[in-house]
């Protein structure tokens, strides 16, 4: 155990001027960082911040262990989304075993070539960090480096902490400056230069000042003291803004409009005073908790069940100890609401994330639209397409549960070769690129970054293509429909084919104060023949003209049957009537109960007199 | 438990009626045929009854129709299912409940007076109380009509359980209790259907029987 792997119990925060170490050739801990080296390395955070905390712990967390097979995927969460506008590929990704996503390498993407396009919004590990087998990419490793645990991503709290600018960390990755991403977000170091751009026989450990595009670090000497010590402002809670480099939303209407932030209240926790890792707490392992119900039987953190929604707002049932209430968590009444909505919906259904429209609008995340880094394309209609708030019915968790909750979907659009199963993988990228596109010249690029138009007739070109380059059963996936080609070569469509479903993952903030959850006010806001939550109508999104006029409504992804939900809906409607029937019935009933009941005791009391 | 001892108490209360149907038999046909078309003949409705009686006995029927509809629907999910009731056997049950609420009051108003206790219907107990109390209470030697009792104190008793077992769900609909109440008035309903509907099959049974012999 490492000096900073256990808190000795104070309060206060630690004060880290530390030394920076490089990392060796070997890949072993280099020497001290020299801020008068012109040539001197990026340290690494791996040997820096593992002299006191050990690093082989921390690098197993949630954050950093998507590659690792042997951990539980848990609920689905958010895929890294690929996406070509004029390919017509939209593509949930995941090194997690989610249904729904497909692995990176199914689709031709190295992990090196993964975490080039999507590292950006990771905070180093996982992917990134992995040894290849093949000599070829040991060989890439060897000058990009391994794209560390970046500890400063959520630990540093000085202002200066670059992740998405310029030159920072975002920057660095996509530049395959893995080694380096770590140093240039920090406010004391500087990279210019990239892997990409440098001479082929560039290596790291052996520079060459002549060599001026490779990347270089230039450290800022005034950070630094006089045994060659570095402040770093690291706090043990990591400030909220960090996580919202990855973890931001901006939700924008079908027409356009967007919530800017000036306009949008925040997440009520946080106005509240809390910070994210109030309730997405971790250890040294950083194994985080994600907040969902049922977590604790999954994920094994014993913090899982106690910070969740349920867990500080309503505590554990039985036992002597009163565990609702934590930090200040009102306890909800829930007045007026029919017990069976807790067994049904999520806490979020009602709690959390944009209120429902008739049509769920669009989202962007972070993750998925590159927010918080330069050049971003602030057109709404940019890929991908990601809707929110859909209803859906949960698969049933560890705990047994199956509730309806509030989630963020995406149709998955890509080509594919069905297999033995009528199970669909995608074909790899650079084949698609290379057969697709030669069909494709003709398809213009949109500058709103929405989809590129594709017609049935060069969808069958494509697939054409692609079946006379020996790719077996070629097709092409896009809303919810699955395009193949006939013996005859014509195009054929199967509707709502499985492998086509939508990808979802859930919404959890922000969450709305508790008079605006849904239903606080009237039944009607979900019970009733309009209302969005039951048949709001999602849009059915793809290149294609036919498909992406389609709609599906909100039960459909609820497995509510259309008659039973709609009678229900209607049923509201004579409510009232029933509430004055009942009320009425009950009033007579009782005054009838009442005068006999008088008239027994009048019988008892004139006995009782004539006895005198 | 709630479907254990749910039942148990049905099955008891079926047992309790076909034993006493046997034990003491009411004295009509003898064959199951001729014994059925009889009491199906007493749910119809006489040419000689006045407008007030054909509506009464109307009512009746609607309120027996609604109560089988609301005993099927509430409770095969929970006694045979083991689940809370829910989709299209919700709605039903909500749809049959408030015509049977109204029902249930027209009857309290129109049989109220018929179902009054008297001393005749309690001999045993006016020679009791005027034993312990040595009050004068004018005592009746006849033997005791235990049926037309119960049959008056099931009455009572429906209209009695009626109140909560309405008003648990009503109140339940409005902004005024919490998710703990909420569960009680559930727990509540759910009780009191099991005792309401004894009280109701009871009634019904010595309803039949005693019009078989003609005592109401």
């Amino acid at each position: 155990m490492l000096l900073g792997d256990e808190s000795d119990g104070s309060r206060a925060q630690p004060i880290h001027v530390i030394p920076l170490y490089a990392e060796s050739e070997k890949g072993e801990k280099g020497a001290q960082i020299d801020p008068n080296d012109p040539l001197a390395l990026p340290f690494s955070t791996r040997f820096t911040c593992g002299e006191c905390h050990s690093y082989g712990a921390i690098r197993g967390g949630w954050h950093f262990n998507a590659v690792d097979s042997n951990v539980p995927a848990g609920r689905p969460g958010e895929p890294w989304l690929y996406f070509n506008s004029k390919l017509g590929i939209q593509l949930p990704l995941s090194y997690r075993r989610w249904p729904g996503v497909h692995r990176p390498e199914q689709f031709g993407l190295s992990l090196s070539e993964f975490t080039k396009i999507f590292g950006r919004h990771m905070p180093g590990g996982g992917p990134g960090e992995v040894t290849p087998t093949e000599t070829e990419a040991l060989a890439e490793q060897y000058v990009s480096g391994k794209l560390e645990v970046n500890c400063l991503a959520c630990h540093n709290a000085h202002p200066g902490q670059d992740q998405g600018g310029a030159a920072g960390y975002a920057i660095q990755v996509s530049k395959t400056n893995f080694r380096w991403a770590a140093a240039a977000s920090c406010e004391f170091a500087d990279v210019t230069g990239s892997v990409t751009d440098a001479d082929p026989t560039y290596d790291p450990f052996m520079p060459d000042e002549s060599e001026t595009k490779a990347p270089r670090t230039i450290y800022d000497k005034k950070a630094f003291d006089a045994k060659g010590n570095v402040f770093m402002d690291i706090v043990r809670e990591a400030p909220k803004e960090r996580c919202y480099f990855c973890h931001s939303d901006l939700f924008c209407g079908e027409n356009g409009e967007k919530t800017e932030k000036w306009c949008a209240d925040e997440d009520i926790h946080m106005t509240a005073g809390l910070t994210c890792v109030d309730c997405h707490r971790n250890g040294l392992g950083h194994n985080i908790v994600r907040g969902y119900d049922g977590e604790d039987a999954e994920s094994g953190n014993p913090l899982a069940a106690t910070t969740s929604c349920r867990g500080c707002h309503l505590g554990e049932e039985g036992g002597n100890r009163v565990t609702g209430g934590r930090l200040g968590a009102p306890v909800p009444e829930h007045k007026g609401i029919p017990t069976v909505h807790f067994e049904r919906l999520t806490c979020t259904a009602c709690h959390s994330g944009p209120w429902p429209s008739d049509r769920p609008v669009l989202a962007k995340t972070s993750r998925a639209h590159r927010l918080g880094t330069i050049n971003v394309n602030k057109e709404v209609r940019v890929l991908p397409h990601v809707y929110a708030p859909v209803f859906i019915k949960e698969a049933v968790a560890a705990n047994g549960t199956a509730k309806i909750g509030p989630h963020k979907l995406v149709w998955p659009a890509f080509w594919g070769t069905v297999d033995a199963n009528d199970g669909v993988k995608p074909i790899e990228l650079p084949v698609v690129t290379k057969i697709v596109g030669a069909v494709l010249t003709d398809v213009a690029i949109v500058e709103t970054g929405d989809w590129s138009e594709l017609k049935e007739e060069q969808v069958a070109q494509a697939l054409k293509a692609l079946a006379d380059a020996g790719q077996a059963k070629p097709v092409y996936v896009t809303g919810g429909t699955l395009f193949r080609l006939n013996e005859d070569g014509s195009l054929t469509s199967d509707e709502d084919h499985p492998a086509a479903g939508a990808y979802a993952w859930p919404v959890a903030h922000n969450v709305r104060p508790a008079a605006q959850s849904l239903g606080v006010g009237k039944c009607t806001v979900c019970h009733s023949t309009k209302s969005p939550f039951f048949f709001g109508k999602v849009a059915v999104d793809s290149p294609i003209v036919s498909v992406s006029n389609l709609t599906k409504t909100q039960y459909q992804f609820q497995k509510a049957p259309h008659a039973r939900t709609w009678v229900f809906a209607m049923s509201f409607i004579f409510r009232p009537w029933f509430k004055v029937i009942a009320i009425g019935s009950t009033a007579v009933i009782g005054i009838v109960l009442l005068l006999y009941g008088l008239k027994a005791l009048g019988a008892v009391a004139k006995l009782l007199s004539e006895q005198e | 438990m709630f479907q254990t001892v749910a039942i148990l108490a049905l099955l008891l209360t079926f047992i309790g009626i076909a034993v006493h149907w046997v034990l003491t038999p009411a004295g009509g046909p003898r064959c199951p045929v001729v014994g059925g078309v009889h009491v199906f003949s007493l749910l119809l409705i006489e040419q000689r009854s006045s407008l007030l009686g054909a509506l009464k006995k109307l009512c009746y029927l609607v309120a027996a129709v609604c109560f089988v509809v609301l005993a099927i629907t509430g409770f095969w999910p929970t006694l045979v299912r083991g689940e809370h009731i829910s989709g299209f056997l919700m709605y039903i049950h909500a749809t049959f409940a408030p015509v049977f609420a109204l029902c249930l009051a027209i009857l309290a108003l129109t049989w109220a007076g018929s179902h009054r206790f008297v001393a005749s219907d309690c001999p045993w107990l006016l020679r009791l109380l005027r034993r312990v109390t040595r009050l004068r209470i004018p005592s009746d030697d006849r033997p005791w009509p235990c049926s037309l009792a119960i049959y008056k104190l099931a009455f009572w008793a429906i209209l009695f359980l009626a109140l909560p077992l309405i008003l648990s769900i009503v109140v339940s609909m409005f902004h005024l209790l919490g998710t703990d109440w909420q569960h009680l008035t559930l727990a509540l309903h759910r009780w009191i259907s099991l005792v309401f509907a004894i009280a109701v099959i009871v009634h019904t049974y010595l309803a039949i029987r005693l019009r078989m012999t003609s005592q109401v």
